[in-house]
Formats: C-alpha cells, structure tokens, sequence
C-alpha cells in the first residue's frame, strides 16, 4: 500500500506555471485564478507527484506523509 | 490641464525614466491603445498577471500571428531581411502556444528546476570571486564589462559546454540580436548578422551532441530533436536563444539593481550589515524595482474585454513589467525600494505558462553578486555624469556603469 500523502499549493508562490499540472493532471488543477490546488492527493504516484513539486518553479508544492508529517519537498 | 498622452514609446524621456511614462499610462488609461504604433499598451499588475495566465485568449506566436508591418518602421529594402528574422524568432519556443509550448518546454524545462539550479551556485560563487579580484586590483570597475556581463556568460557558456575562449564573440553576436527591442530605422541588418552568426556558431556543437550527448544543455535541446519535439533548425534558434536569454537579462538586473544601491546609500548600509541574510529578499527587490524586461508582447488570439476596451482578434498589446511592477494597487510605497519588502509579488519573470525558464539561475547570480558586493566593498560612486539606457522597449539595459569606490 502506498502511504498518504498531503499535498499542498502555496498560493502567495505560485505564479500558474502549470507544469505541476501537466506532470500529474489527477492531483493538480488550475483554480479561477490561473493557480494550482491539490484536487485529489491520491490521484497518481508518489514519485509522480515529487516530480511535479521538483518542476514547480517557484518551490510552491509541498509534500508531507499523513501519517508521520514528514516533509518530503521541498 | 495636463499634455495629452504621447505615443512615442522610444522618446529620450520615456526610455531614461520608463516609471514615469508608463506609471501615467498606468493611471490614466491603464489598457491604453496607441495609435502611432497600433498596439494595446497594458500597464496594471492585475491586468499583466490575468492575461499571462490566459494564454489561450493571447497568443505568444508573435512574430507568425502579426499580420502588422514592423515597429517602429524599418527601411522598405530590408522587408526581405524581416521575413528572416519573423521566421528566425518563430521558432523560438518562447514564441509558440499550447499545445506545442508544453512539449517544448517539457523538454527543457528539468534542466532549470529550482535544485538543479541551486547546485550552479558553487560555480556561480567562485566566478563572483574571481571577477571582483581583479576588479579590487584595478581600483576601479565598469559593471557592466567587468562583472555583469563575463559572469552570465560565463554561466551560461558552461552550461552549454561552449569553448570558454569563445565567450567574447558569443556576446559580440548577443549585442547584435538586442536589436529587436530597439527603434533603429536600419536595425535589421545587424540583427540578421547576429542571428545568422549564432546559427552558424552552433551548428556544429550541435551537430556533435546529437552523436556524442552529454550533460550540457545543447544535448538537452539535441534529444529534442531525436524525440521529434524540435527540427534542427528549431533546435538551433533554440541554443541561441538560451545563449541570449541566459545572460542578457541578468546583466540588467546585476547593473539596474548595483546603481539602485548606489542611489540609496540607506538600503546598501542595511545589506552590508547581514549581506548573506539580506541577499534573498534584496534581489527580488532589485527585480522589482527596476526590471530586466521591460515588456513583452502578445497578440490577440480573440476577441477579448479588458476593462473598459475591447481587443480585437490580431489585435497586438505590449504588457508592461516596468510598471506593474510600481502599481500602488500590488505594492505598498512602490517607488520605495525597500530590500526587505515581503511579501513581494513582482511580474519580473512574467507569469503563468511562460514564466521565465531561467528564473532561478538569475536569482542565484543576483544573490551570490550582490552579497559579495556588500561583503567585499564599502561602498560606490558612478564616475559618470550621466547613465544612459539602450534604446529599447524590451530591455532595460544602462550602457555602461562605471564606479569606484572609497
């Protein structure tokens, strides 16, 4: 079982570069302002969603475990 | 009451202090439509991040979607020289839309993250080191010839595994291509040479990446080409491109952000007081403050409400960094310039599907310069009477900036 994770968008950072979107479109999508939100954070693997948060850039995706609260990314 | 708006966006005055110019504009008639050059003239922070992030409704495929003649005009017997350079600049990736901007920038995009970046800083930091030796030895600098322009080439010429004793014919050919903001009648010439000479110059490095592939940034545009994203000829523009863009925008913000210093003395006491705590925050205000870019421009790819004007499908708009980056409405005391301001929402790298691609490196080249500056210097006077910028609506590039210090 893969572990959960929490996934975040910071929206002071993030300026709708929308590659995390284009890498994992099941766990990121574009809000009204043009910006990322997590839709589901289950929505593809774990490695895939680490790949988005390294390409983001500006540094705005985070990545935790939910269970333990370990920052995985940045 | 006031003097009507003039349309001549490369007067003396309008280049010298863009803030005015533009900040008028920004205030009066903030989507404003200028007759002399046909073109919209977008000056408000809310309006440039809205429509940066509406790629769909503005076309980034300027130079294929302009059905307008050049601007300023040029000389009718260079009309075949604009073909090549309207063909040379169309095959910029930063001049194609989705979907084939994605797959564009997909291929390049992983080389320039946030950590592959942060481990140029290294190399960054000892080229810093070496320029300001010789520099200190001297006695006195030209910031633009002996800092701010060999530190960004020298960059971005090793990124691209380029010869170093190369390097001052790359910024010979460079100065050639910044022809293309400028409003020169007979500009064409020299940036024809330039882009023909940069094809020239990496034609055969490319040729050799694609047999034997490394970990330079060419073989990133070569594998490219053998995933079929880019033709040769794309790949070329391309390398280019990188070369240019690599290092002439840096160059702005390293010069623009040392005379900010050195026009608030107050600023430059508190960077010297905590240069490595300061330099983060200190660069992006330098961003801001007085931009690389000036503007880029767009054309549009519908018809589309902005305010209370109507842009017509083809219709071309400029948006304005310069004063977007001082709107009242974004920043609090815009035309303070505050190193310590944060949040700082600066539009320095654009927004949106085509924010800069080279964003990080030129924080880390801004951080690592203007921290050893305050490390190393005690402080700066321009020997010049007057600082002149280049020509341009594009860049804002001061000519030379030439200091000593006590």
């Amino acid at each position: 079982m893969a572990r959960k994770l929490r996934v975040w968008v910071d929206q002071q950072a993030c300026v709708g570069n929308a590659m995390c979107e284009a890498i994992a479109p099941k766990v990121f999508r574009l809000n009204d302002n043009r910006q990322s939100e997590v839709a589901d954070p289950a929505g593809d693997s774990e490695a895939k969603i680490l790949e988005a948060a390294e390409n983001c850039p500006v540094s705005a995706i985070v990545v935790e475990d939910a269970e333990t609260g370990e920052r995985l990314f940045p | 009451m006031a003097a009507p708006i003039q349309d001549d966006m490369f007067t003396a005055d309008a280049i010298a202090d863009p803030y005015a110019y533009y900040g008028r504009l920004r205030e009066e008639d903030p989507v404003h439509w200028n007759e002399k050059y046909e073109l919209w003239v977008v000056t408000r922070h809310d309006d440039l991040v809205w429509l940066t992030r509406h790629h769909e409704m503005f076309s980034s495929a300027v130079f294929k979607n302009d059905r307008r003649p050049a601007y300023p005009a040029i000389d009718e017997s260079d009309l075949g020289l604009y073909e090549y350079v309207k063909n040379y600049q169309g095959s910029q990736f930063i001049q194609h839309d989705r979907p084939d901007h994605l797959e564009m920038r997909r291929v390049m995009h992983g080389y320039f993250t946030p950590k592959s970046m942060e481990a140029w800083r290294p190399f960054v930091q000892a080229a810093v080191k070496e320029l300001l030796d010789a520099a200190e030895a001297k006695g006195s600098m030209d910031v633009m010839r002996d800092l701010a322009t060999p530190l960004p080439v020298l960059v971005i010429a090793e990124m691209m595994g380029v010869p170093r004793e190369d390097r001052p014919y790359i910024r010979e050919l460079a100065e050639k291509l910044l022809y293309i903001g400028r409003g020169e009648y007979d500009r064409m010439k020299p940036l024809t040479e330039g882009m023909r000479g940069m094809i020239d110059y990496v034609s055969p490095l490319v040729d050799r990446r694609i047999v034997d592939p490394g970990d330079d940034f060419i073989s990133v545009l070569a594998r490219g080409e053998k995933q079929g994203v880019f033709t040769r000829h794309q790949v070329l523009v391309n390398t280019s491109l990188l070369l240019l863009a690599g290092h002439e925008t840096t160059i702005n913000l390293l010069c623009n952000g040392t005379r900010a210093f050195i026009d608030h003395p107050d600023q430059w006491a508190l960077l010297k007081q905590d240069p490595a705590g300061h330099a983060k925050r200190a660069t992006e205000e330098c961003l801001r403050y007085d931009s690389p870019v000036v503007s880029i421009q767009r054309i549009a790819a519908q018809d589309v409400e902005l305010r209370d004007k109507v842009l017509r499908k083809g219709d071309r708009l400029r948006w304005f960094i310069s004063s977007a980056n001082r709107d009242p409405e974004a920043f609090e005391g815009p035309t303070t310039f505050d190193i310590t301001r944060h949040p700082n929402p600066h539009v320095a790298f654009g927004s949106g599907t085509h924010h800069c691609l080279g964003a990080t490196l030129a924080r880390v080249e801004g951080q690592e310069v203007f921290k050893a500056l305050a490390e190393r210097f005690p402080g700066f006077q321009v020997e010049a009477d007057e600082l002149d910028y280049q020509p341009s609506i594009t860049f804002r590039s001061l000519k030379s900036l030439p200091i000593t210090w006590h």
